[in-house]
């Protein structure tokens, strides 16, 4: 009898544990509706800079509007104005370049720093640790660090926009801790035992054994580079080439009709509608973290969140 | 003083707690053995030197009646001059008051809606449901400010995506990505739509590490599913909660320069204005000098510093293991 019962009763569909009560149809569905909006409310309007990126100018203005929902044809005359040698090429060709250099510097930066504190009890080890901490409780200000640029000669030098930038100290901790927890000391013992300097002992142990976390922070700090906007407005106003995120907020000061823009604007004027050339520059600056973004994912929870918050 | 932990300190593994008796060895015998591990440092110290405790330093011109134009020690110390002529600003006061009030705005709101975020997420039990849903909602914070303020003046501005639907049934245009009474609203939406999914995938994790068998004992002796979240999920991501807020105290006058100053113009400075932006409007773009606005900037630094260390110490009063620990 208890047998019948028990081949009679629905299978679980879910991985909800036994003890959990099944919610409500209500709540479900308020939940449901909650997540979905949620997700629409970040997803259309990317959508929506994606298909206003390849309309042409008779779908735009017969769609009355700055962005189309829905495509009715399709037009590459935005991409081939990015992609002309022009202006924004060089921008782009500028951005491409300040982040993989600057991703490198901060890559040897970080790795050499943290590598180097993570011996416990070496020399200089506490104060050097210190003085990396600090950095966490002040910072220096606005008009000090643009004196500085401004003392070392790298004002309207694009080296300004890497150099300050270099290190980040939370990156730095984030490795550390790794290197301190994660790989096991009996295999740097046994290296160093076997006669291997720090520096080899490094290459061929300590980052064969991190490229998980490794690739994150490179990810972090190339992210940072390809955003940048500030540095640039604040250390290299003077200069030709500007960094996509520059070219796209004066394109975007343009068409609010608003000052500050005019005068630089026309070199980015084109055969291409105003509202798809645009939109093709936003999809340019979004489609390198779209990339790196699944990678990021991936390994994010599992490498930046235990190394940083459970130390 | 360990940076950024908040489980206990790590225990060392098995066979290392013996007693190990090391002699003294000298400095000399110290660098002999060191100096690799001191030179890999030294390009990230050299950075911090010169980008960090540089300007740090020039913090100093803030006492002086400072002139690019003569040698340093020509220029004649005032004291404390020039943070009077500060606070006499008339644009000063709007400015900290708008600071503190992004600031405030975005604790009370973003917080909340973050935990929120977490907590539905977590309660959802299909992990296809979960992943999908989570790559979408933090994809936004990676984007920069330039690229979100575009996206919502296209969508929600006086000719964006929106204002055409309203147009289309009757409607008026959305006036709000210029109008200066709805920025804190305007703010909100865009703080929603950049760095809530951040602030969920953080408190998910602090969740994630909240042990199941709590759950099932508390639903075994009858908790229903809000007392489980009240006494277990809530006091389970407490240190997170904390470690988040004394971060975020110490940041209450930094709200971030990027998003007022992209939407000054539209918007007007009135409403815009915060504390880095009135830096470098008056001070480095403008005709106030770099003493002011280093006086400025210090103001906001020391500030920073000590807030920083109230609220760490506050924590570890009430238990919590705060940003470091006492050591």
């Amino acid at each position: 009898m208890t047998a019948i019962d028990i081949k009679l009763k629905p299978r679980r569909k879910s991985a909800r544990p036994v003890w959990d009560e099944e919610p409500s149809v209500l709540g479900k569905a308020v939940k449901a509706l909650f997540l979905i909006c949620y997700g629409a409310a970040i997803v259309l309007p990317i959508w929506a800079v994606v298909a206003t990126s390849f309309a042409s100018e008779e779908s735009l203005a017969s769609a009355g509007g700055n962005l189309l929902l829905i495509p009715t044809d399709f037009s590459f005359a935005a991409y081939q104005e990015i992609f002309d040698g022009g202006a924004l090429t060089k921008s782009l060709i500028l951005t491409i370049g300040l982040t993989a250099g600057g991703t490198a510097l901060s890559m040897v930066l970080t790795i050499g720093a943290a590598y180097g504190l993570s011996r416990t009890g070496s020399l200089l080890h506490r104060p050097l640790l210190m003085l990396v901490l600090f950095t966490f409780l002040f910072a220096p200000g606005l008009y000090p660090s643009f004196l500085v640029v401004q003392k070392l000669g790298l004002f309207n030098n694009y080296l300004s926009i890497i150099l300050p930038m270099a290190l980040s100290a939370f990156n730095l901790i984030v490795l550390r801790s790794f290197f301190m927890n994660s790989v096991p000391t009996e295999l740097l013992d046994a290296a160093r035992m076997d006669g291997a300097g720090e520096f080899r002992t490094l290459f061929k142990i300590v980052l064969p054994m991190s490229k998980a976390i490794l690739a994150v922070i490179a990810l972090f700090y190339a992210v940072g580079y390809w955003n940048i906007y500030f540095s640039a407005v604040l250390y290299i106003p003077g200069l030709e080439t500007q960094p996509i995120q520059v070219v796209l907020q004066r394109m975007l000061m343009s068409t609010q009709g608003l000052p500050g823009a005019a005068a630089n604007v026309s070199q980015y004027q084109s055969a291409a509608p105003d509202a798809a050339l645009k939109m093709a520059v936003v999809v340019c600056t979004i489609i390198p973290i779209v990339i790196m973004y699944p990678f990021i994912q991936k390994h994010f929870t599992k490498a930046v969140i235990t190394g940083a918050i459970k130390g | 003083m360990a940076a950024l932990q908040t489980s206990a300190p790590p225990v060392s593994p098995p066979g290392q707690d013996r007693v190990i008796v090391k002699r003294k060895r000298t400095v000399a015998q110290r660098f002999r053995s060191d100096w690799p591990l001191l030179l890999m440092t030294l390009p990230a110290m050299a950075q911090l030197a010169v980008f960090f405790y540089w300007p740090s330093a020039w913090n100093v011109i803030a006492f002086m009646d400072y002139s690019p134009h003569r040698p340093f020690w020509e220029n004649p110390l005032v004291g404390f001059a020039w943070f009077e002529r500060l606070f006499n600003n008339p644009y000063f006061m709007p400015a900290l008051l708008n600071t503190l009030k992004y600031s405030f705005a975005n604790l009370l709101f973003l917080f909340p809606l973050s935990i929120i975020l977490a907590l539905i997420m977590h309660s959802v039990v299909s992990t296809k449901v979960r992943s999908v849903f989570q790559s979408i909602v933090y994809l936004p914070y990676f984007f920069s400010w330039v690229l979100v303020v575009t996206v919502f003046v296209q969508t929600l501005g006086s000719d964006g995506l929106v204002s055409n639907w309203l147009l289309d049934f009757g409607g008026d245009r959305l006036s709000f990505t210029s109008n200066p009474d709805t920025f804190m609203f305007l703010a909100w939406l865009q703080w929603a739509w950049k760095d809530a999914g951040w602030g969920m995938i953080i408190f998910l994790a602090a969740l994630a590490s909240i042990n199941p068998s709590l759950y099932e004992a508390a639903a075994v002796d009858g908790a229903s599913r809000w007392r489980r979240m009240w006494h277990i999920t809530l006091p389970g991501i407490r240190p997170v909660i904390v470690l988040l807020l004394i971060l975020h105290i110490g940041g209450i006058l930094s709200v971030g320069f990027e998003q007022y100053q992209l939407q000054r113009d539209a918007i007007g400075y009135q409403t815009t204005e915060v504390l880095d932006t009135f830096i470098y409007y008056r001070s480095v773009i403008g005709t106030e000098g770099p003493s002011f606005g280093t006086a400025a900037g210090l103001f906001k630094g020391v500030i920073g510093l000590i807030l920083v260390l109230i609220a760490n110490s506050v924590a570890h009063r009430l238990g919590e293991q705060g940003i470091y620990q006492k050591s």
